[in-house]
């Protein structure tokens, strides 16, 4: 059992792609929270939050094979995925294919384990507390809400240009200060 | 778009905050661009990262389960849920049927294909010959038209030609317009022997003999000529049909069977 919980992302998938459910749901063990919490927090309703888990998932289970651990990590696969799935539908598109072999998240940090997370979540949330709250309020828009720059502008009121620079200001900063 | 883009477009770019014409631009540019492609990855990792920041929530037990279930019950929509060695097989034996699939396509589409080029080429000659036949038609109407237009002329010349000799049976009948044309025809005419023709002059009022053209009888002796080329114009002062060499010659030189002045 410990070995199974210790097992890496990558020898876990390969065992997904191989037809192995306890591989999918230790997967899903590992990181259902952060996926269910970025859906909930754009959708702020929970069935619907948790309809965006199960599809991610099983979107896992059924491309796990188009997966390259070399070139991605699975956590940043699933988090993106999450966010745009349930971005889509907030705007009541039509779901993003996200194809593994396609979308794929380089994540800076490694999330594999509970104590990896949150050391994360700490580092990251640190970093958006240096933002100026209109910086931190333009970014939360622009990636829980999915808006561009000029929905921001519409939105908060603010011109055009102005968002565009709070938004660039605050892609910098979080560049410089999390990169590993 | 001239060089990389900025790196904090690309953070843009990931975030999904560029309007539309922004956003393409960059994009047209990262498909080309392997190094662009890496750092877009970087860049949605660094900003996957916010979802971090959202306030931790449990999903219910419930969905874990319906995952589970939803796998167990639909394995079939699941692909390639096999190990390697086995894929390989498979995917041998996929490969023989997909050949012979292939191969009796192949065959198919040329067999189809070569009727249809059969097809097309039918097509085509019978839509030459239409264009021929109407065109054909075309003529000859505008050809009979001319004729009767020269027929009935008030202004053309009649002309009714005569045996040169004392036998008066060889007739010929000209009808001359010096714009609109020549229509001759001739009647009871001898044979003639293997390499001879006749042919029709117009002798103009002034100059040489201009040919109108050679003729052969039938076999009742009758020969016409319609509408020949002739200068445009000129008056004529008579006809004449000598007996030539086969395809004719430039000035008369045999003997003079018909003959008749106009006017």
């Amino acid at each position: 059992m410990s070995d199974d919980t210790a097992a890496s992302d990558a020898a876990l998938v390969r065992r997904v792609e191989a037809g192995d459910e306890a591989a999918l749901a230790l997967l899903y063990d590992r990181y259902a929270n952060l996926v269910y919490s970025v859906a909930f927090r754009v959708l702020r309703d929970k069935p619907a939050a948790e309809e965006v888990l199960q599809d991610i998932f099983y979107q896992l289970w059924r491309t796990a094979d188009r997966f390259d651990p070399a070139r991605g990590s699975l956590p940043g696969w699933l988090l993106v995925a999450a966010r745009n799935r349930a971005i889509s539908r907030l705007r009541r598109q039509n779901p993003p294919a996200d194809d593994p072999a396609r979308l794929e998240v380089a994540l800076p940090f490694n999330l594999e384990s509970a104590v990896a997370q949150r050391q994360a979540m700490t580092k990251v949330q640190s970093s958006m507390q240096q933002l100026p709250p209109e910086q931190r309020q333009a970014l939360e828009m622009a990636y829980f809400e999915g808006m561009t720059h000029s929905e921001i502008a519409a939105r908060t009121g603010e011109p055009l240009g102005t968002v565009k620079s709070r938004l660039r200001a605050a892609v910098e900063t979080l560049r410089r200060v999390l990169n590993p | 778009m001239n060089g990389h883009p900025q790196p904090e477009e690309l953070d843009l770019l990931a975030l999904g905050a560029l309007d539309l014409d922004e956003r393409q631009a960059l994009e047209a540019h990262v498909r080309s661009c392997v190094e662009c492609q890496r750092r877009l990855e970087e860049a949605r990792g660094r900003l996957a990262l916010l979802s971090l920041t959202a306030p931790t929530e449990t999903p219910s037990p419930r969905v874990r389960q319906q995952l589970l279930d939803r796998i167990r019950t639909r394995p079939a929509t699941a692909p390639a849920r096999i190990g390697f060695r086995a894929w390989l097989q498979q995917a041998s034996l996929t490969f023989a049927i997909a050949s012979l699939v292939l191969f009796a396509s192949t065959v198919w589409l040329g067999y189809a294909n070569r009727e249809l080029f059969r097809l097309n080429e039918n097509l085509r000659q019978q839509i030459a010959a239409l264009h021929e036949s109407a065109e054909r038609q075309r003529q000859e109407t505008a050809r009979a038209r001319a004729v009767m237009e020269v027929l009935s002329a008030p202004d053309a010349v009649r002309v009714t030609l005569v045996a040169a000799q004392a036998r008066p049976l060889p007739q010929g009948r000209a009808f001359y317009h010096a714009r609109k044309g020549l229509v001759f025809t001739a009647s009871n005419l001898q044979p003639l022997p293997s390499g001879k023709t006749y042919q029709l002059w117009l002798i103009p009022a002034e100059g040489k003999p201009i040919s109108a053209g050679v003729f052969d009888p039938d076999a009742q002796g009758a020969g016409a000529i319609l509408l020949p080329p002739l200068p445009e114009g000129v008056a004529a002062k008579a006809f004449a049909v000598t007996v030539e060499p086969a395809g004719g010659v430039p000035q008369p030189t045999g003997p003079i069977v018909l003959i008749g002045t106009a006017g």
